[in-house]
């Protein structure tokens, strides 16, 4: 059973797909599969809207989410209404979603259910502690189309990174895009006496002296930084970057020279591209993080939407030698286990 | 006029209404339609039920249940859609159903809560007892719903088939049959629950109101507590003793200056207030007015005591608002203004407040245009406050004169910064026509340029 036991270490998981069609549901049903035989209780929501029965950019069929007995889960009056099992109401959110309020609702009779969930992080951290007050054992979090956000160390405690052919067909390109989300995701850590001093500015960028000394640069957005912004090195090399990091601010940076070593939140924060980052890093300085997301997992999908299919097991096995973490391709171990 | 649109009119209102807490959505909704009441016996049981409200927000240590009541306030939800699909006879979903079955648990909550707090005068709740029931036919007392087995007989055998089935992954074909099954039995039984519920409407939208009352009751009398509001008295003069902005009042907390309340009484006619620049003249103005409104919205006031008229409504003309968008100059709209409110105390009974009238034209037309406007409000009812630097209006009304500049106030240096700490904010009668000839003297303590000043005293010696 690989992977379970390592998700039962912790009260929250996320599951992130790296594009579409990477394979998040099948990945998340076989969780709760798992899960269900051990006779574990799971909480299960989602990120914005999820879980449609067909994929509305490819039209191609797309697994629904089997929840078993006892399983507590969230998802909107409209989705609801439409479950295809038996279920017992808890609550009702009084903040509404385009698809009616979330509801909360434990199943009595498995079966299937689409899930849609709340639009802000916020939100969602809530609805998790909500489902931990329940008395599940761990809650998952089915990510949307392009939404990492929700696996930020302070939204999920772990994640599971679910790539595949949808990202692209060639296994070294393949390798080489999962393996820059993958570098981002475990970069260096800074000290906690730094982190919890910096844990708490929520936004511009700060420079922090070389006596630990913290100085607000004035700057408001990582998005309206320009190279020729005298500001940025003024009190010394090391940045904090409390919001967005953009590919704008590593450019700006990479202009003062070498040595520079800029700290973003986490890795949700990150909206840089593999050319910038790797040009950034290459002139000598680095980026740090204040809190890294704990990655459990790399999941594959060998079919592309298009039904295009890989060679799973070379996939796997060229994606776990790049990355030295376990890369599974979840469809594979379930038939070989059935 | 309801709350969200005087809120609107009077900022100093909607600061007001903004520290109102409401703990629902549907606790706000009841605040911002609540209307502007001018019958005396509304208001003092209005403000008997707050002063109630206020003694349990006020008592230590907190009644227990106090807390209850307000954690019921925190989970109601408004269910006023749901509602009138009963009053029209659309069958309810099941979260629907859920929502209805939430309010009659925490309306049966909310009475204990009431009874032992012992408002039950105050907030009075049906008993919805037998709705409660009719969601929970297996009694278990808790809120969660589902179409239970217990309501259609169809239903056990058909999900315990659905679950045999479920677990060995067998027959897809019944089982979307099952489910197909089940969907239309639940759907039935949503009817006949939706059914029943129908007759019970308008005790579900009661609840639902009442709920939704004590919630503003009690949002409003932590706030009183907050600010320590005091309870109005309706007289036959306005008079408050230690009136205070509340808005301003923070404002200077928060930059560190001190506020000055004032003790001010007022009657039907006008009074004209008169004091130097940065007396406080635009604030007393509309210090009345939000405090007028706090009390005929069924609030109290902000002052150590207060006693007022009741009017039909409160009109300010205080010129600081933008009028380059319609066109108009600062005068014409600000003579537009006044001339409405002239034309309306001819019928109505309202609380006028006029900030320096006609000060954007000429000071002959100007003052005599005050002269008449003064004239006009003194033979109506209403009771009118305005402000003005004219001096000789030739006018018998009532004089109140802000103390103003004082330069011994306070023992240190006066600069532009600390101006405020020699200003005495408090009102006495007068009874000159003149007005304070200060400008220049607050132009230097400004210091603005010399030469300026210098020839401005010139000016006036000539």
């Amino acid at each position: 059973m690989p992977f379970i036991n390592d998700i039962l270490q912790h009260k929250s998981l996320s599951i992130v797909g790296l594009d579409k069609n990477t394979g998040k549901t099948v990945c998340l049903n076989y969780i709760l599969h798992r899960i269900n035989q051990m006779n574990i209780h799971a909480g299960v929501t989602s990120i914005g809207v999820d879980g449609e029965q067909t994929d509305s950019v490819f039209a191609t069929a797309k697994p629904e989410i089997t929840l078993y007995e006892g399983t507590h889960f969230i998802t909107s009056e409209q989705h609801y209404l439409k479950r295809q099992l038996v279920s017992v109401l808890e609550r009702v959110d009084s903040r509404r979603t385009a698809l009616g309020p979330l509801v909360t609702a434990k199943v009595l009779v498995r079966g299937k259910v689409l899930l849609s969930g709340a639009a802000t992080t916020g939100v969602l951290r809530s609805q998790i502690e909500q489902l931990d007050s329940m008395g599940v054992r761990i809650t998952i979090v089915d990510g949307a189309l392009s939404r990492l956000s929700l696996a930020s160390p302070t939204v999920t405690d772990a994640m599971i990174l679910a790539t595949g052919a949808a990202v692209s067909a060639s296994i070294n390109t393949l390798v080489a895009r999962t393996r820059f989300v993958y570098n981002l995701i475990n970069l260096e850590e800074v000290d906690v006496s730094l982190r919890q001093r910096l844990n708490s500015i929520e936004s511009g960028i700060w420079a922090v002296g070389d006596d630990g000394t913290l100085y607000d640069l004035g700057i408001a957005s990582a998005f309206m930084i320009s190279a020729s912004d005298q500001r940025l090195v003024e009190h010394g090399k090391c940045l904090f970057a409390a919001g967005a990091v953009s590919d704008r601010l590593l450019k700006a940076l990479a202009a003062k020279g070498s040595g520079i070593t800029l700290i973003a939140r986490d890795f949700t924060k990150l909206f840089v591209t593999p050319e910038v980052y790797t040009d950034f890093t290459h002139r000598g300085n680095r980026l740090l993080v204040l809190q890294r997301s704990r990655l459990l997992a790399i999941t594959l999908n060998p079919t592309s939407p298009q039904g295009f299919v890989m060679d799973s097991a070379r996939t796997c096995d060229a994606l776990s030698e790049a990355l030295q973490t376990p890369v599974y391709d979840v469809k594979r171990i379930e038939n070989n286990w059935k | 006029m309801k709350i969200k649109e005087l809120a609107k009119y009077d900022s100093g209102f909607q600061y007001v209404i903004d520290n109102i807490e409401c703990m629902s959505s549907a606790g706000r909704r009841l605040m911002l339609d609540t209307t502007f009441e001018n019958d005396a016996a509304q208001l003092e049981s209005e403000w008997g039920r707050l002063q109630k409200a206020v003694s349990i927000v006020s008592s230590s240590p907190i009644d227990h249940a106090y807390n209850d009541l307000r954690h019921c306030f925190m989970q109601l939800h408004d269910l006023q859609g749901t509602l009138s699909s009963l009053y029209s006879h659309t069958v309810l979903n099941e979260v629907e159903l859920f929502e209805v079955k939430n309010l009659a648990y925490l309306v049966g909550k909310s009475r204990i809560a009431i009874a032992s707090l012992r408002i039950e005068e105050v907030l009075p709740l049906p008993d919805l007892t037998e709705i409660s029931s009719v969601l929970d036919p297996d009694h278990t007392g808790v809120v969660n719903f589902y179409i239970y087995d217990s309501y259609d007989e169809r239903l056990a055998p058909l999900r315990n088939e659905l679950r045999t089935l479920q677990e060995r992954q067998d027959n897809p074909q019944r089982i979307a049959d099952l489910l197909a099954l089940q969907q239309e039995v639940q759907q039935e039984v949503c009817r006949q629950l939706s059914d029943i519920l129908s007759h019970h409407a308008e005790s579900l939208t009661n609840a639902l109101e009442q709920m939704a009352y004590g919630d503003f009751l009690f949002a409003k009398a932590e706030l009183c507590k907050r600010w320590e509001l005091v309870r109005p008295a309706v007289g036959d003069s306005t008079c408050y003793r230690q009136l205070f902005n509340p808005r301003l009042r923070k404002h200077n907390e928060e930059v560190g200056l001190r506020y000055q309340p004032v003790d001010i009484n007022v009657t039907h006619g006008v009074s004209l207030i008169t004091g130097a620049n940065m007396a406080g003249k635009t604030v007393l103005l509309k210090s009345i007015g939000t405090a007028q409104m706090m009390a005929q919205c069924g609030m109290y006031v902000p002052a150590q005591e207060g006693t007022i008229i009741l009017v039909d409504d409160v009109v300010y003309s205080i010129g600081d608002e933008q009028n380059e968008m319609n066109g108009l100059s600062s005068y014409a709209s600000e003579i537009i203004k006044i001339s409405n409110i002239v034309k309306r105390c001819r019928t109505e009974h309202l609380l006028v407040l006029i900030d320096e009238p006609a000060r954007t034209t000429n000071p002959i037309e100007g003052k005599a245009l005050v002269q008449a406007l003064i004239s006009l409000q003194e033979q109506v009812q209403s009771i009118t406050l305005v402000t003005t630097h004219y001096g000789q209006l030739d006018s018998s009304c009532r004089r109140l004169r802000v103390r103003g500049f004082v330069e011994d106030l306070a023992n240190i240096p006066i600069n532009p910064h600390n101006i405020n700490r020699f200003i005495d904010y408090s009102l006495e009668e007068d009874t000159s026509d003149d007005v304070p000839h200060e400008a220049l003297r607050i132009a230097e303590l400004l210091q603005c340029d010399t030469e300026l000043i210098t020839k401005a005293k010139q000016n006036i010696n000539q």
